[in-house]
């Protein structure tokens, strides 16, 4: 805020006014920031002694609604919640669930065998298996000198 | 219909107030599940995404006028997983609501899919007014 003003009236008012405007400004940026920051859906990666797992909840998704692909060493998951009919906004109490549609991309693991990868769908959580490569034997290179 | 404030913090509480009997001593998390409760032309309908709780860890009950939802989830992962990247905790889920006298307790129904609970809260019938006779002395 500017402190001192040449040849203008001295209004306080106009200028709380405008720094609250500011302030709520911001503040709902920040809000909407932190909302589209979160990614959706949320994601857990655990190691087993044989495997990578990913987990993900997803509910009001039905499996038909679920696209899983792998392509590049990335993994592409995307889908929709189910919305069996269309609910006129008006006519809601209260509404807290997450709606539309979504898409999440993450890198695999290099060494895994991506023609084992399964992906099982039940009540509503996600659970992709990523099967560890087995470990290679290290392989000696011949050196040739001329 | 009244509810419970969204808390979207997360409790701790001990298992054993969870419903946890193999393992008495581990803590549990328990949360708030997201609602919605929309209107429909037979009352109202609730629905409330428990993702991880199957029809038997599922309990819902109504006690007075409170309608309480508990639904435990499993995990789904190996004895001997370990994390490496946590987004999101997993735990139980535990919601209550206070129904108002417009639901036809009797005619409550839910069904449970793809991780989601729905429950049919039926407005009751109104009552047809009835004429009191006025009795002079």
């Amino acid at each position: 805020m500017a402190v001192f003003r040449l040849g203008q009236r001295w209004d306080p008012l106009r200028d709380l006014e405008r720094e609250v405007d500011r302030l709520l400004q911001s503040v709902n940026l920040t809000f909407h920031g932190v909302r589209a920051g979160r990614k959706y859906p949320a994601m857990n990666l655990h190691e087993s002694s044989d495997a990578y797992i990913l987990t993900a909840e997803l509910p009001a998704t039905a499996p038909e609604d679920l696209e899983v692909t792998l392509a590049n060493g990335l993994l592409t998951l995307s889908g929709h919640r189910r919305d069996e009919e269309h609910i006129a906004e008006e006519r809601f109490r209260r509404q807290e669930r997450p709606q539309g549609t979504w898409k999440r991309s993450l890198p695999v693991p290099d060494r895994i065998q991506e023609d084992q990868l399964s992906a099982d769908f039940h009540n509503g959580v996600l659970v992709i298996r990523l099967p560890k490569a087995p470990q290679e034997k290290p392989r000696q290179i011949p050196i040739s000198s001329n | 219909m009244s509810i419970d404030p969204p808390d979207r913090t997360q409790h701790l509480v001990p298992a054993a107030q969870a419903g946890d009997s193999k393992s008495a001593s581990s803590e549990r998390f328990v949360f708030t599940p997201p609602i919605d409760i929309f209107e429909t032309s037979e009352g109202l309908m609730l629905r409330a995404d428990l993702p991880g709780v199957s029809l038997d860890s599922l309990e819902l009950q109504i006690q007075d006028n409170r309608l309480t939802l508990f639904g435990r989830v499993e995990t789904v992962l190996p004895d001997d997983a370990v994390p490496l990247h946590c987004e999101f905790e997993v735990g139980d889920f535990l919601r209550s609501f206070i129904l108002s006298d417009e639901v036809d307790y009797e005619r409550i129904s839910a069904r449970l899919s793809h991780g989601v609970l729905e429950v049919e809260l039926p407005r009751a019938t109104q009552a047809e007014p009835r004429r009191i006779q006025v009795n002079a002395d």
